[in-house]
């Protein structure tokens, strides 16, 4: 299980996270704090924050890497059959990733990462996971065939499907059985019953080309959606209302993550992040119903893929491997003296 | 070949009272389609505006509906109105610097710049009293209470096309934010209003020919809307499953209530009216061939005897097929009629809660009627009263009436202003309607002491009574008829005309 080779090549990327670029933006929350060079040359696809065991799961390629906190890896899993698109982790602990081809969900043990299962899905490639804790719903995307299934969080099995002609982006649930799914072809959010699996109706999003980042407050009522074109909207789900639109950095391969208290009780009483091509950006939850934005910092290559550890202050970014050059994660942290 | 032509355009104008009358009253909204390419010229406050704003939105929201928008700042001059069809007036224009520009402007006005109706005559001019403007800094009690408004009026252009309900809405998205009410003068038209009164008009209008609360005449359509400098965005509205639910579509309507007062605004108003008496008669005769109305009135009574049966022979001059009833016949006299008249002569004891919830057009020649028949509140000498009665009125004699609905079918073309309604001064009812009552004229002086009015069938009445069919009051006393001017027949002429109307 565990790749001695491959840990060596971590700990020498831990190394280098001694360089720290200069973080562009004063108003911008984080600061970078490490910056960890993964083996490969293939971006990674996912990261996943497993808040019980307080591990990194990091998708690259065929592989899945373990990490802690501290940036140490702690183990790293064989290559599956083929490239992991999704990470999900369901109520029972256990890591689901999402394979593209052939297309599957494999079920692996927390940590050890070893195999318990698969499932094979039949909607084509898996682009996206979500599992609704609240609602102990999992959902696969695929945006080949523009589909979601529900699927048993623990077997896999086929519960339902829809089918949206479109070109989906992130999903989004409220935890009482309401999926939400950006989707950039008619910049909208499809809005499905997960309960009966029905395309419920679409919110509108306008003045917001390609919307394709999507996250949600763990209360369920308000959906932040990131443009193309470089704004963010916070929309009142209950209303499909959109009350605040605020700068972003733009750009067609947006992804969110949102977090109540994204460093402690003291910080911040909400943040929504965007990561995309050329920068992450940060916005502020005042208040349920006010909102600021919180400056960008510019990243080196595109974000792949981003996680928030809200208990311990903390947001990765996946960054796309320059030409020649290999994949990083960086490890953005915050100096709680500074955010208020 | 004169004569010929004074025939036909007899006819015509009959043929529009009785258009104007029978229908809904009130012209209809312009289909969108017709509204695109006309000019709004939009007044903001330019580089002086208040930051941050909404104009930049309301502009392109204003060319998204299909208009061709000319921004300019309140320094305009008036002649830059030429060719445009709409003015838009934004909160951030400078009130002072606007002054009363355009107060005799021609064309119709939309406005949220709150302190700015008293220059266009809308409302009075003492803040905190005539109108004002909340905001979370100056009155942050308050900004949250204009976050609920209430649809004060039900069958308005305007409230038909949102579908306003006698209830809250959500006028603005959640946070405590600024919003203006007026108070505008009883020739206008009370749409949506805050703090449970009608008097904070969050939204309000004046139909041409209305008198402003200036005492003025509208020159065209005026709107007043709640908006503040930098909440357009957050007007409400609902997308998505929950558009799916009728008590979020009802509730979430600010954005619907925007563009529909818009639309009414850059609306053709209905054609002005002309006053013509034998025109008039011979419309209401057309109405009137063969329709059924029955008259109550106090059988055998002493006084108003015989104005009671001068009544009943004009309305059979005109047509109408009368049976006369006692006060003290029960209702289900009225079944099959086409109108009931109820005469002065009444006893409001003696009539109890007769033809109240009938579904047959009314007319209360009594205002004193006014609490039962759920026109008005059941204060008396507050929500209803008279002048001129020597032991219950503190309030002298009367003859007058002062028009403020011109434009109204109702006003039988009379102009704005007083107009002699009985040759000497005598009782004269009034009653101080809801805002779904289309008000014709006020007595003298006496702005909410409403002597004509009506309400369509379907408004809110009252004691949240729902009008079951047209109501209208007319303040004839028991002897009155016989001592009215020409000009106080054709009231009664056109209030008649008005009420048999759907």
């Amino acid at each position: 299980m565990y790749t001695r080779g491959l840990l060596a090549t971590l700990a020498v990327g831990l190394l280098l996270s001694a360089q720290l670029p200069a973080v562009a933006g004063s108003a911008f929350p984080y600061h970078l704090v490490r910056r960890i060079a993964l083996p490969g040359t293939g971006p990674v696809h996912a990261l996943l924050f497993d808040p019980r065991t307080r591990e990194i799961y990091a998708a690259q390629g065929r592989r899945i890497a373990v990490f802690s906190l501290a940036g140490a890896p702690l183990a790293v899993r064989r290559p599956l059959a083929g490239t992991v698109s999704a990470l999900a982790r369901n109520g029972a602990g256990e890591i689901i990733a999402a394979v593209r081809s052939p297309a599957q969900l494999v079920f692996l043990s927390a940590r050890t990462l070893t195999v318990e299962h698969r499932r094979a899905l039949r909607a084509g490639p898996p682009a996206a996971l979500l599992y609704d804790r609240s609602a102990n719903m999992l959902f696969v995307e695929s945006r080949s065939s523009g589909s979601i299934e529900r699927v048993d969080p623990r077997s896999g099995q086929l519960l339902g499907r829809v089918r949206l002609d479109s070109a989906l982006g992130q999903m989004a649930g409220n935890g009482r059985g309401t999926l939400y799914v950006a989707n950039a072809a008619r910049d909208a959010l499809e809005v499905i019953d997960a309960g009966a699996m029905r395309d419920a109706g679409s919110i509108a999003l306008h003045r917001c080309p390609g919307p394709g980042a999507l996250a949600m407050d763990t209360i369920g009522r308000r959906l932040f959606v990131g443009c193309a074109s470089g704004r963010a909207l916070i929309v009142d789900a209950d209303l499909g209302f959109t009350f605040v639109r605020l700068p972003i950095a733009g750009g067609s391969k947006l992804q969110a993550a949102f977090a109540f208290h994204p460093w402690g009780a003291h910080g911040w009483k909400g943040g929504a992040f965007f990561a995309g091509s050329t920068a992450v950006s940060a916005i502020q939850m005042q208040a349920f119903v006010r909102y600021r934005d919180h400056g960008q910092l510019l990243l080196p290559t595109p974000c792949t893929a981003l996680a928030l550890a809200a208990p311990v202050g903390e947001l990765w970014l996946a960054l796309a491997p320059p030409s020649g050059g290999r994949a990083v994660l960086w490890v953005l942290g915050v100096d709680r003296s500074e955010v208020k | 070949m004169s004569r010929c032509v004074t025939v036909w355009r007899h006819l015509a104008w009959c043929a529009l009272l009785a258009v104007a009358a029978l229908s809904q009253a009130r012209a209809r909204l312009a289909p969108w389609p017709a509204l695109a390419g006309k000019t709004v010229l939009f007044v903001t406050g330019g580089t002086s505006a208040p930051q941050p704003n909404d104009d930049a939105l309301v502009a392109r929201h204003l060319r998204e509906l299909g208009f061709q928008v000319h921004t300019v700042d309140a320094r305009v001059s008036p002649s830059a109105t030429r060719g445009a069809a709409l003015i838009v007036i934004s909160s951030t224009a400078d009130a002072r610097v606007l002054g009363n520009k355009f107060a005799d402007s021609r064309l119709p006005i939309f406005t949220w710049n709150t302190f700015d109706y008293p220059n266009l005559g809308m409302t009075g001019p003492v803040l905190h009293r005539d109108f004002d403007v909340i905001d979370p800094v100056q009155h942050y009690a308050d900004s949250f209470s204009v976050l609920y408004g209430f649809g004060a009026n039900i069958t308005s252009e305007i409230s038909r096309a949102v579908g306003l309900r006698p209830q809250l809405f959500g006028t603005l998205y959640l946070e405590p934010e600024t919003a203006g009410w007026g108070d505008p003068g009883p020739g206008g038209t009370v749409v949506t209003d805050f703090f449970g009164s009608r008097h904070y008009a969050g939204v309000f209008t004046y139909e041409r020919e209305a008198t402003l609360a200036d005492g003025r005449t509208a020159p065209a359509r005026r709107v007043g809307f709640y908006l503040g400098s930098d909440n357009f965005h957050l007007l409400t509205a609902v997308y998505g499953p929950a558009a799916e639910d009728p008590n979020l579509r009802h509730w979430a309507i600010g954005l619907k209530l925007f563009d529909a007062a818009l639309r009414w605004a850059a609306s053709p108003p209905p054609p002005e009216s002309k006053y013509d008496p034998g025109a008039l008669d011979a419309t209401l005769r057309q109405a009137a061939r063969g329709k059924k109305l029955l008259y109550v009135e106090r059988v055998n009574g002493g006084e108003g005897r015989h104005s009671d049966a001068h009544i009943v022979a004009h309305l059979r001059r005109l047509g109408f097929k009368v049976t006369v009833a006692d006060q003290t016949a029960p209702q289900s006299i009225a079944r099959g009629m086409d109108l009931i008249i109820i005469s002065g002569t009444c006893s409001k004891w003696k009539l109890a809660n007769k033809y109240v919830d009938v579904p047959v057009p009314l007319i209360s020649l009594e205002g004193l009627l006014s609490d039962a028949l759920h026109f008005s509140g059941r204060d008396r000498y507050v929500d209803y009263g008279e002048h001129g009665e020597l032991l219950e009125s503190v309030d002298p004699p009367e003859n007058y009436l002062d028009i403020v609905g011109a434009w109204s079918p109702m006003a039988a073309g009379l102009k704005p202003g007083l107009v002699k309604f009985t040759e000497h001064p005598g009782v004269l009812k009034w009653a101080w309607p809801l805002p779904d009552a289309i008000v014709i004229a006020t007595l003298p002086n006496e702005p909410r002491e409403d002597a004509i009015f009506g309400y369509p069938k379907g408004a809110r009445m009252a004691g949240g009574f729902i009008a079951p069919a047209r109501r209208a009051l007319l303040p004839l006393d028991n002897p009155s008829y016989d001592q009215m001017t020409a000009q106080g027949k054709a009231l009664f002429d056109a209030v008649v005309l008005w009420t048999l109307g759907r």
